[in-house]
């Protein structure tokens, strides 16, 4: 018998085996927290290349649902948050929530984090019964040709974010636009809106260009940039891409001669670049600087819980919350069929002023914002300035559609 | 931009991607070389460099201490790996090393994710490097022309290790006849950790002067290992300046073809590969067939 | 060690056979679901087992052989009225006799050389499958791939517990197939290759011919496990063909036992379960999975198989 260190090896075979049957045994049903408790499904991307999106979308859910647990929960009754790690894998996000349907009966979903992710689950919602109420995915598709009924989406879509920054520019009196994108659905998609806006603002759309997911040497994308003449460029990138874009280019002087403009942006970029994003102008889903009550309250909640202010998508993942939060008092019930009603016709006034659900595509429609980069006082990096609001109206596409007519 | 400004700027675009390409690979054919290891979480130490490097500029606010410290604890990690579970394997299968590197690549991944968190980290380059200088016209920044300059310290002073010094005599030797080393009274198991240490290092520092261009992110492990791969393959395993050849020639086809057919950016490397392959199966210096 | 009757090996055998057939009626419906996606990657693990385990061809891009599959039966289910008994062999046989090209190529070299030609080839794909957007759906991949029933109606397989039975089929049958084939005189120069290739040619083998045979049937039933996904997640795309992948299948067959055939697939099942449930338990899942590994290539250096066969004594082994 061979020993190691005295573990024999009957006895790591033994423990193998029976480590092995541990980790085969079905897991029991989560407990629940009281008899009769709302379970609100997030298999969010905690780990992987867009870990610190699903983080953002954790505490964002954490916040709402020991908040509104506090005050009484919802119709009466608590909530409990079913938080799993699908490390961005749409296999993974499929398995665990069809899992949180059969295993748990949850009902409803939110926070699912990549694109991906969300379109591998979509066909599946009507064959679970279930309802997802998106925070954070933005591909026009979902409430386009993708939609399903019981889909909604309660934040800005891409294409929202690539108008916004077409209706800034219209007023600008930048002429020449390029565009750069990451090289894959999204990054496509709302270059090509972007683009017909350009045409229909009667500016001179250059030409794009593309670079594959992972690039990590953008020198050549930000010579083409430079080259092209032009005044404006339009990115759509995000990740790590996107820092390493924003900060090369700021290492090439880019900045001093093209305006930045971007579809979106998280305060995780200029954390990352520091003052490479100065200057840089862009359309921003949730930002904590909106001048209402209520956000003055939620930021101020904000940095009791976290020390810090809210992002992006954490800003994002209440608004989703709060609506399915008043679709359920409408319905009175988590029910399927009448949450799905009730939800078609909820709106809100909250951190983001007054949205809307929308009856024929379950958009949510809300301002737009445009921001633009700049020192703050207290922040040890570039911070978010609003410069524009555009109204809903005018940012939502036409019902079922990605692009616009005006 | 006129052609002349083109040129250059495309040219030395080019050399800064090859020395981080170089920077990127020369620790991984260098431990396959030499022991025949797969490394698996070359990667992982290559992000766990830039992660220290980042700790180190912030407490010390330069970016010169970082450059130092990051290989040496990067290094003593993968002596400390050799000693403990490496060490134990040299009679085994190769694909024992590829099982173990893969689990310290998830370790070591998580355990970087854990200390540093997930969001991604800045790294500033050294003042004196953090501006930019007029070439034909257009800017271009003086980090990359560190880089380059790095580069061929860094290459000329492994040549002369390897080449020059009565270790890279051992360690050469080593490779190739380890009984024999071994019976000349030489302790090749130190010899070993020596090596994995020093391309454990090499690819610490390769992510310390990353690190400025594309930040620290939990992510830079998965981003870099798979062109560490192709670097090392095209270059031939084990051959040190084979992968210098082959950083050139990928960033010189990566930055060209980038230009002129960006569509098909993707694909630039894996064909080279392949091309390299076909005609070379050992790759460009490579020893085996 | 006594050898144990010859009667009681067949229980070995017939035990967990029946367990198998009868899971449905005992497990809840969502762990029927990850027991169906580890036999459709113990069938992934089992074809790479062929090449590695039986003639030491390590491949580093096999990822390629189940993407392929999988977007091969997708489109095909997608795009004509091919029931999914047409579809999925089709596929599979697709994946083979391309593999055919692709092992002849990379049987050009040897050792490690080899391996990173298979990866260069994964790779390749993997840019046209992000790339071919018409064909592949590129980034998004494809969605919505139905389990149509038929020939002549015939859907029994179409529901879930069905399709566990059709994957369950396709598993046993393919597990006969190499069974045999490893056991008959073409296993036999496999091994010889194996062991020692230059004295298996001078014996007057054609080793590079039996070697493109054994790449193509280990990718084409690659391609058949590739091609049963497609229809088991209703979608195809690009993370199935990528190199992570490729290494994930490498360390199930590892971890289960090379050269045993039942050992990647328990290795398969191992890796999903417990990525599955550790992920379930904790963020940082990856730390332990990472030291699962670690301990396995340190404590149990022959694999799952290899701890269960020293536990029931030699009688358990199978052909090596």
């Amino acid at each position: 018998m061979t020993k190691f260190r005295g573990i024999t090896r009957r006895t790591v075979t033994r423990s193998a085996i029976a480590g092995i049957a541990l980790a085969a045994a079905p897991r029991w049903p989560r407990p629940a927290v009281a008899a009769d408790v709302i379970k609100i499904g997030m298999p969010l991307a905690l780990t992987g290349p867009l870990g610190s999106v699903g983080q953002q979308l954790k505490r964002g859910g954490e916040l709402w649902a020991k908040t509104q647990n506090a005050s009484g929960g919802l119709i009466g009754r608590q909530i409990q948050l079913l938080i799993e790690d699908t490390g961005g894998n749409p296999a993974d996000a499929v398995r665990k929530a069809q899992e949180m349907v059969e295993r748990d009966g949850c009902n409803i979903f939110t926070g699912i984090t990549l694109s991906s992710e969300a379109l591998a689950v979509v066909p599946k919602l009507e064959e679970w019964k279930a309802i997802f109420i998106s925070s954070d995915n933005g591909d026009g598709r979902l409430t386009a040709e993708s939609f399903v009924p019981n889909f909604f989406r309660s934040n800005i879509s891409a294409p929202m974010g690539a108008r916004a920054v077409s209706l800034f520019l219209r007023e600008s009196e930048w002429q020449n636009v390029y565009a750069i994108g990451m090289d894959y659905a999204w990054g496509r998609n709302s270059v090509q809106v972007f683009e017909s806006e350009m045409k229909r603002a009667n500016k001179n759309f250059i030409g794009s260009v593309f670079s594959p997911i992972g690039t990590k040497d953008f020198s050549t994308y930000i010579t083409k940039i430079r080259q092209s003449g032009a005044e404006a460029v339009y990115i759509t990138m995000a990740g790590d891409d996107y820092n390493a874009f924003l900060a090369q280019a700021a290492q090439y002087r880019l900045p001093e001669k093209v305006q930045l403009l971007s579809e979106v942006v998280d305060l995780t970029v200029p954390r990352a670049v520091g003052d490479a994003a100065l200057g840089l102008i862009s359309s921003m889903r949730y930002c904590f600087r909106l001048d209402n009550p209520k956000n003055k309250e939620f930021v101020a909640l904000w940095q009791k819980e976290y020390d810090t202010v809210p992002d992006n998508n954490e800003g994002e993942q209440w608004q989703a919350l709060k609506m399915l939060a008043a679709g359920i008092e409408k319905a009175g019930s988590t029910e399927t069929g009448s949450l799905r009603s009730a939800l078609e016709t909820t709106a809100i006034d909250d951190i983001k002023g007054h949205v809307g659900m929308r009856k024929c595509d379950h958009q949510a429609v809300q301002n737009g914002y445009m921001v633009k980069l700049a020192k703050g006082e207290g922040f040890s990096y570039p911070v978010p300035q609003i410069i524009a609001t555009y109204p809903g109206e005018k940012t939502t596409p036409a019902c079922n559609k990605m692009t616009f007519e005006d | 931009m006129s052609l002349f400004a083109f040129l250059t700027t495309q040219s030395l675009n080019a050399l800064s991607q090859a020395a981080l390409l170089f920077f990127l690979g020369v620790g991984l054919t260098l431990i396959f070389g030499i022991m025949r290891i797969v490394n698996f979480a070359h990667g992982t130490l290559y992000m766990l460099g830039a992660f220290v490097g980042y700790s180190v500029a912030r407490s010390t606010g330069s970016f010169w201490p970082a450059l130092l410290l990051a290989p040496l604890a990067v290094g003593v990690v993968g002596v400390l790996f050799e000693l403990v579970i490496l060490r134990r394997l040299y009679r085994r299968e190769a694909s024992a090393f590829l099982m173990v590197t893969f689990g310290l690549a998830l370790v070591l991944g998580e355990i970087v994710r854990l200390t540093w968190g997930p969001e991604a980290l800045q790294v500033e380059p050294p003042q004196a490097f953090a501006g930019i200088v007029f070439l034909a016209g257009e800017p271009f920044p003086t980090y990359r022309l560190f880089l380059v300059a790095a580069g061929i310290i860094i290459a000329v002073a492994i040549w002369q290790l390897l080449d020059r010094t009565r270790l890279g005599l051992i360690i050469r030797a080593a490779s190739q006849n380890p009984e024999m080393v071994s019976a000349l009274g030489i302790d090749v198991n130190l010899v070993r950790s020596m090596v994995f240490g020093i391309g454990c290092s090499l690819a610490g520092i390769g992510g310390v002067l990353a690190a400025p261009l594309v930040t620290a992110s939990v992510g830079m492990a998965a981003r870099m290992i798979i062109d560490a791969f192709v670097i090392v393959i095209i270059g031939g395993m084990g051959s040190f300046l084979g992968s210098l050849i082959a950083a050139l020639l990928i960033a010189f086809t990566q930055v060209f073809g980038e230009y002129y057919l960006p569509d098909f950016a993707l694909a630039f490397m894996y064909l080279l590969m392949l091309l390299v392959l076909v005609i070379r199966p050992g790759g460009l210096l490579g020893k085996e067939a | 060690m006594a050898r144990r009757p010859k009667y009681l090996r067949a229980w070995y055998g017939i035990f967990p056979a029946a367990m198998l057939a009868l899971a449905p009626f005992a497990l809840p419906l969502y762990v029927m679901t990850l027991l169906t996606e580890a036999l459709i990657l113990g069938l992934f693990a089992m074809s790479l087992d062929l090449m590695v385990g039986y003639t030491r061809l390590f491949s580093f891009g096999h990822a390629a052989a189940f993407g392929f599959g999988a977007y091969a039966s997708g489109w095909l289910l997608l795009h004509t009225q091919l029931p999914m008994l047409c579809a999925v062999p089709l596929a599979a046989l697709l994946a083979g006799i391309v593999a055919i090209g692709v092992a002849w190529v990379c049987t050009q070299a040897t050792g490690v050389s080899f391996s990173m030609l298979t990866l260069a080839f994964a790779q390749l794909l993997y840019a046209v499958a992000f790339k071919w957007t018409s064909v592949t759906g590129g980034s998004d991949g494809l969605a919505g791939i139905p389990r149509r029933g038929g020939p002549f109606g015939f859907d029994a397989f179409s529901s879930r517990t069905g399709f566990y039975y059709f994957v369950l089929i396709a598993l046993a049958a393919a597990l006969v197939f190499c069974w045999a084939l490893v056991r008959s005189p073409f296993g036999a120069v496999l091994r010889g290759i194996r062991e020692n290739e230059a004295k298996t040619l001078a014996l007057g083998y054609n080793t590079r011919l039996y070697k493109i045979a054994v790449v193509a049937l280990a990718y084409g039933l690659g391609g058949l496990a590739g091609a049963l996904y497609a229809p088991f997640a209703g979608f195809a795309n690009t993370e199935l063909v990528f190199w992570l992948f490729s290494g994930q299948v490498l360390i199930m067959v590892i971890v289960g036992g090379s050269g045993t055939l039942i050992g990647p697939i328990l290795g398969a099942a191992f890796f999903l379960v417990v990525e599955h449930q550790l992920s379930n338990y904790t963020e940082a899942w990856a730390l332990g999975f990472g030291l699962i590994f670690i301990a396995f290539v340190i404590f149990a250096p022959e694999g799952i198989w290899g701890l269960l066969t020293e536990r029931l004594g030699r009688a358990g082994r199978s052909v090596r």
